[in-house]
């Protein structure tokens, strides 16, 4: 007891001295720093967890040349830029953005260190230091949403969603349009948790899907929890964010996933030798950026060819799931047959395609 | 009450050298007490004498500073009161400790219940307790709740409580302080039941006819010294008292008839009627009309309405009819800040819990009434030097004994707390003052100097309302003295006129 | 072991103790960070750098412990009397609802007109929201600990319901940013409460007006009539009805009062901070929560709320700094758990006495 008093003793001393020594990460003082600051935690097995692998992904291809850290947990608002700033302090050169809440922090942030990169996952705000990206989820929803239709035998699938905005939006209407490619007439229908990350209250909305009798579970929230009302109830599920496969893996179908890493490999070795450029990239099948996990052992093999040939058809440009003709909701038709909607169109769609059922304003 | 059966042999508690130390208070100071088997031994002492800090060192409240006890001739160390009941003591408080919302039977296992499994069934439990109850004839339905029982009855429960856990010394703190003197009667009689079966009490009082009546010894402590040690036999009354105040004491004390025919009507209450807590009528067309200078008793037996018609008079509590009129005008009903503003000042009757702040200081106690107005604040603020120096006048001029103004005010003894409320009411130069037994519970130097401020009071020209449950009290101070039965009046006698045997008959109920 | 209360309290404990809690808090936690392989001289040296010594470090954690001087000013507020107000929490919420809607509408104004009505929005909507089980209490004796408590979730809906499921006149519908993520309006730069550079850290106005605010609270409870019928009701309802005072109307009051003191925290959230109202960040930060353990620790006392606000700010900003992939957010929280803990535990030591029983006790002592 007593040494250990001592010591703590001798740590106040220390720290009352300035000393700053130690820190989150062994450092050779050589090495290009990266930070990566996220909403949630890396160990959610949704959103943070991608990014997270990313950041693994990233370290083990650039190994020694490379020290990476994260923050996590971290609230959207003033806390973030106490976070940023102390990133900055403890000498990163490239700190990676991963929730839409933080784009203010990492504007106020990129204007206050010129000499630091700054990358915003999700948001518009662009400096000549701060750059956005993003992916076309949208894609591979589409496809999800086909393994979906395939694995539902009424027809009536279920979608757990956390807001009713645009980014869900166009989610859910290329989830709907892939289940309707391949269970003609499906439907789908929404649950609005108003939440990103909530375990229990994304599954009670699970459950209530489930007793309004939908055979199937698709889902646009940040954690597993979907899943595991389906294994409850032997419902087949799609996953979204990363691999999901583990937490049911008899009912996995397969899931829209986000592979940032390659994309942010590129623009750290460009920071490092000097080339980084700010940009918008918007991701997409072709590049890698946005997949499909890998299938269940539910998804048959017809459907997986089905799929498949679509994958290539959207990654050649022969297929675009949002082509009129569009109906919207009441039957209407929204988008006339032949016209393509713009990707401002999509990134601030506001109505839901025929077949799904809820309201896109909310509630 | 056989002494001599065990003289000689070892005594059930022996206290040796005890010393108690609070900060700035010697409570106890090198105090030798012996109680033997089976004998009711009186603790007679003023409040502040020490007394209450000796049964609390026997029961384990209180660790004392210095000194030893034996049980049954066994050294013992409690260091809390389940220690103590271990060994057979238990302690019966002056305020229960009992559930408000549970039953007696509940009352009287809880905290001395086994595991779940082991549990006796409520059935058991209940006979077990109207058994215990038979055999000490203390009445009690073992299914009723606490809040329906009279003070009285939770009294018997407190002492069931102890002897179904197996107490064989019991120490009663003021047990009668708060009895009517029928209850008081039947709880001597139960305590000499128990005595008969070879259990102890220590009784604690300072109410000398009582302990002459129940006692085999007294002893006497002041200032936290023993006096002495006396057989009950071979001492009187007044021989305790002057060994308690250490100077003779006169009880003579009453009231000059202050004849003030042509005096005016200063509180007029004109068929008065209000609800108990219960919502049942407790106060029932009540009228009375007290003229300056005088003081009209209001005489009866716990229970009877007294509490409900101070409080109906005071503001405290609505009224369901009729007014009360100060100086000729009505007051606001269920409104104390009206009652106040008129000049009606009001002694209650649970003085710590409300007459004063327990947890606020002497000085904010001083000033509970008068925080709203000028002197003490102006514009909403306080003005403190005029706090403390509103503390120090009235403290020196109530002689309030307390280690300083700022003293939580639930640090004081009894006496001192309603010295410190009165000194409140009547510097605010009240028209009238509503007093509820104002000198329960008080030693006999504070009832002495009670009962003087309200007669100097009367004597300038205040008109006094005194509700007491204590017969001598009103016979002593009371002009006029009107008896309380079920809510209303029984009737109302001068005091020249007033015969003991009538009202007593009025205060049972019966017809006039 | 057993514990008895103090009658009194020793002058030189009230010193020794915290001294001694803290330091027994950091060894404490060094045994846990030496089972978890840390080292703890360097983790701590970085903590205290972080918190308090770094360049930016007071500036940065100022930046927290505003909204915990105001959350645990308006706990402290209720709770000294007795009034457990749950609600910092969603009071806070409505603050920043009032104090966005005012600074938005006022656009126009001078600076100080909209600060001033800034800070009015605030403590109006804060104290109209904590109004609500002050009235509940006051009038249907209901339990303001559940009403306080629920309105907090209600609060977080309705904040969620502005930005995210509504045209309300808090959000921005204009631009393609917010059409493609719903987000509020951004209020105009002259709706930015100013700051003051000392040199040393950099004091938003918000911090500045929690120390007014915790003077008042101050002056309030030991000064005025109003906070001495509050005293008295706190301690005795049945003596503060014997005193005339109106008991009604003093719960009500003083829970207005703590819900203005939170609202006035959630101005200061958008005024110093945010400048948008932000549902999901407010959310995410907890301030109200954290408020009553801010209040619980520097027991009530308005300017100890103060010293606790920035020591909790230090401890939860700096805790940010520890975090990385070898250091875990859960490790961060076992360490700032176990000097609350620690500082608590020290709290019992200054009001009980413990005592060791001794077997062999038979000694007079």
């Amino acid at each position: 007891m007593k040494r250990v008093t001592v010591l703590a003793l001798a740590a106040m001393a220390m720290a009352a001295c300035g000393g700053s020594s130690g820190g989150s990460t062994a450092s050779s003082s050589a090495a290009f720093k990266a930070a990566w600051v996220y909403v949630g935690a890396a160990s959610d097995a949704g959103w943070t967890k991608a990014h997270d692998d990313a950041r693994l992904y990233v370290q083990q291809q650039l190994g020694g040349q490379l020290v990476t850290t994260f923050k996590e947990n971290v609230p959207e608002g003033p806390q973030a830029s106490q976070v940023i700033d102390s990133l900055v302090a403890d000498g990163n050169k490239i700190i990676f953005g991963t929730s839409f809440g933080f784009q203010d922090q990492m504007d106020a942030a990129a204007k206050k260190y010129p000499n630091v990169y700054f990358e915003q996952a999700t948001g518009f705000k662009m400096e000549t230091n701060l750059a956005e990206f993003f992916g076309a989820a949208e894609d591979a929803d589409y496809l999800t949403g086909m393994a979906a239709g395939a694995a539902s035998k009424s027809g009536k699938i279920g979608f757990v969603a956390p807001f009713p905005i645009p980014e869900v939006i166009r989610e859910i209407n290329a989830f709907a349009l892939g289940a309707q490619a391949t269970h003609p007439g499906a439907t789908v229908q929404v649950i609005w948790t108003t939440t990103w990350f909530d375990p229990a209250k994304e599954k009670s909305a699970a459950e209530s899907l489930i007793s309004a009798g939908v055979d199937v579970l698709g889902q646009g929230q940040d954690s597993p929890a979907t899943g595991e009302a389906a294994k409850a109830h032997g419902l087949k599920w799609s996953g979204y964010d990363s691999d999901q496969t583990s937490f049911a893996p008899d009912q996995w179908l397969t899931g829209t996933v986000y592979h940032w890493g390659p994309y942010e490999l590129t623009r750290i070795k460009a920071a490092m030798n000097g080339s980084w450029k700010s940009g918008s990239y918007y991701g997409s099948l072709k590049d890698g950026f946005v997949d499909i996990a890998p299938y269940g052992k539910s998804v048959d093999a017809s459907t997986q060819a089905a799929i498949n040939a679509k994958k290539a058809a959207l990654i050649n440009g022969t297929f675009y799931e949002f082509t009129g003709p569009l109906n919207d909701q009441s039957g209407a038709v929204k988008v006339p047959a032949g016209t393509k909607l713009t990707l401002d169109q999509i990134l601030t769609m506001d109505w839901f395609v025929k077949g799904v059922i809820g309201n896109p304003k909310g509630s | 009450m056989n002494p001599e059966v065990t003289a000689g042999a070892v005594p059930a508690v022996a206290m040796r050298s005890i010393t108690k130390r609070f900060p700035g208070v010697l409570a106890n100071d090198s105090v030798d007490f012996e109680a033997r088997e089976g004998e009711v031994h009186a603790l007679l002492g003023e409040n502040g004498a020490g007394k209450s800090t000796l049964a609390s060192i026997l029961t384990g409240l209180y660790r004392p500073d210095a000194g030893d006890i034996e049980i049954y001739g066994r050294r013992v160390e409690f260091h809390s009161p389940r220690d103590a009941m271990a060994a057979g003591v238990s302690m019966v408080h002056q305020h229960f400790r009992l559930a408000a919302s549970l039953t007696v039977a509940d009352n009287i296992v809880l905290g001395h219940q086994a595991a779940p499994w082991l549990r006796a069934s409520p059935r058991t439990i209940e006979s077990q307790v109207t058994d215990l109850a038979r055999r000490y004839r203390m009445p009690v339905n073992p299914t009723a709740r606490i809040w329906q029982l009279s003070v009285g009855e939770q009294q018997r429960v407190e002492i069931l409580k102890s002897l179904y856990r197996g107490a064989r010394i019991l120490i009663l703190d003021e047990p009668t302080s708060l009895l009517t003197p029928q209850e008081a009667d039947d709880l001597f009689e139960t305590l000499r039941r128990m005595t008969a079966e070879g259990r102890t009490i220590v009784f604690v009082s300072h109410k000398l006819e009582e302990l002459m009546a129940v006692s085999d010894r007294v002893t006497v402590l002041r200032g936290g010294r023993v006096v002495g040690t006396v057989e009950t036999k071979s001492t009187t009354p007044p021989q305790l008292a002057r060994m308690m105040v250490g100077r003779e004491v006169v009880f003579a004390q009453s009231k000059e008839a202050h004849r003030m025919e042509g005096g005016e009507v200063v509180l007029e209450l004109r068929g008065i009627s209000a609800d108990g807590d219960l919502g049942i009528k407790a106060v029932n067309d009540v009228s009375l009309a007290i003229k300056a200078g005088e003081i009209v008793g209001i005489a009866g037996v716990s229970g009877n309405g007294q509490r409900e018609l101070a409080e109906a008079i005071s503001g405290a509590r609505r009224r369901s009819a009729g007014d009360v009129i100060v100086d000729g005008r009505s007051l606001r009903n269920g409104d104390p800040e009206d009652a106040i503003a008129r000049g009606i000042a009001h002694v209650p009757e649970d003085r710590l819990g409300t007459g004063v702040s327990p947890s606020l200081s002497v000085a904010d106690n001083l000033i509970l009434k008068s925080h709203r107005r000028a002197p003490i604040a102006t514009r909403g603020i306080l003005r403190r030097q005029r706090i403390a120096a509103n503390a120090k006048q009235l403290m020196s001029r109530f002689s309030v004994s307390a280690p300083g103004p700022d003293t939580p005010t639930r640090l004081l003894s009894g006496g001192n707390v309603q010295k410190v409320v009165l000194a409140r009411e009547l510097s605010s130069r009240p028209r009238a003052i509503v007093a509820a037994n104002p000198t329960r519970g008080l030693d006999v130097g504070a009832t002495e100097s009670v009962r003087e401020l309200l007669i100097k009071a009367a004597a300038g020209g205040v008109g006094i309302l005194l509700i007491s449950e204590d017969l001598d009290e009103v016979l002593a101070l009371a002009d006029r003295i009107a008896v309380i039965y079920e809510g209303r009046i029984a009737g109302v006698v001068p005091r020249d006129e007033a015969d003991v045997q009538r009202i007593g008959l009025m205060m049972a109920g019966a017809p006039a | 072991m057993r514990i008895q209360r103090r009658l009194t309290t020793p002058r030189w404990l009230v010193v020794a103790v915290p001294v001694a809690s803290l330091i027994a808090a950091f060894a404490a936690a060094a045994i846990v960070l030496l089972i978890a392989g840390k080292d703890p001289g360097a983790t701590y040296a970085r903590l205290f750098d972080r918190a308090f010594i770094a360049p930016g470090a007071i500036t940065s954690t100022l930046i927290t412990a505003t909204p915990l001087l105001f959350t645990g000013l308006a706990a402290a507020a209720a709770f000294r009397m007795r009034l457990w107000n749950i609600g910092g929490e969603g009071q806070l919420y409505l603050g920043a609802v009032g104090a966005s809607g005012a600074g938005l509408f006022l656009r126009d104004q001078p600076p100080a007109v909209i600060i001033a009505g800034m800070v009015g929005g605030g403590l109006a909507a804060g104290a109209a929201w904590s109004s609500i089980p002050g009235v509940l209490k006051a009038y249907f004796k209901t339990n303001e600990i559940i009403t306080s408590l629920m309105l907090n979730y209600v609060a977080g809906l309705l904040l969620t319901y502005l930005i995210f499921d509504s045209r309300s006149f808090w959000r921005e519908l204009g631009t393609f940013s917010a059409r493609a993520f719903p987000q509020g309006k951004q209020l105009p730069d002259a709706a930015t409460w100013p700051t003051f550079d000392l040199g040393v850290a950099v004091i938003p106005f918000g911090f500045l007006l929690g120390l007014i605010a915790a003077l008042g609270l101050w002056l309030f409870y030991r000064s005025t009539s109003f906070g001495f019928q509050a005293r008295v009701l706190g301690d005795s309802p049945s003596a503060a009805r014997y005193a005339g005072i109106k008991t009604r109307r003093v719960v009500v009051a003083m829970m207005a009062l703590s819900g203005a003191l939170a609202g006035v925290g959630g101005a200061s959230e958008i005024g110093d901070f945010r400048h948008v109202l932000d549902p999901r960040g407010l959310q995410q930060a907890g301030f109200g929560y954290a408020g009553i353990v801010v209040a619980a620790l520097a027991r009530y006392n308005p300017f100890a709320v103060a010293v606790v606000a920035f020591l909790l700010g230090g401890l939860a900003n700096a805790g940010y700094s520890l975090q990385g992939p070898d250091f875990p957010a859960g490790l961060v929280g076992v360490l700032q758990g176990m000097i609350l803990f620690f500082a608590l535990g020290g709290e019992l030591l200054l009001r009980y006495r413990v005592s060791f029983r001794a077997r062999l006790a038979a000694a007079p002592s």
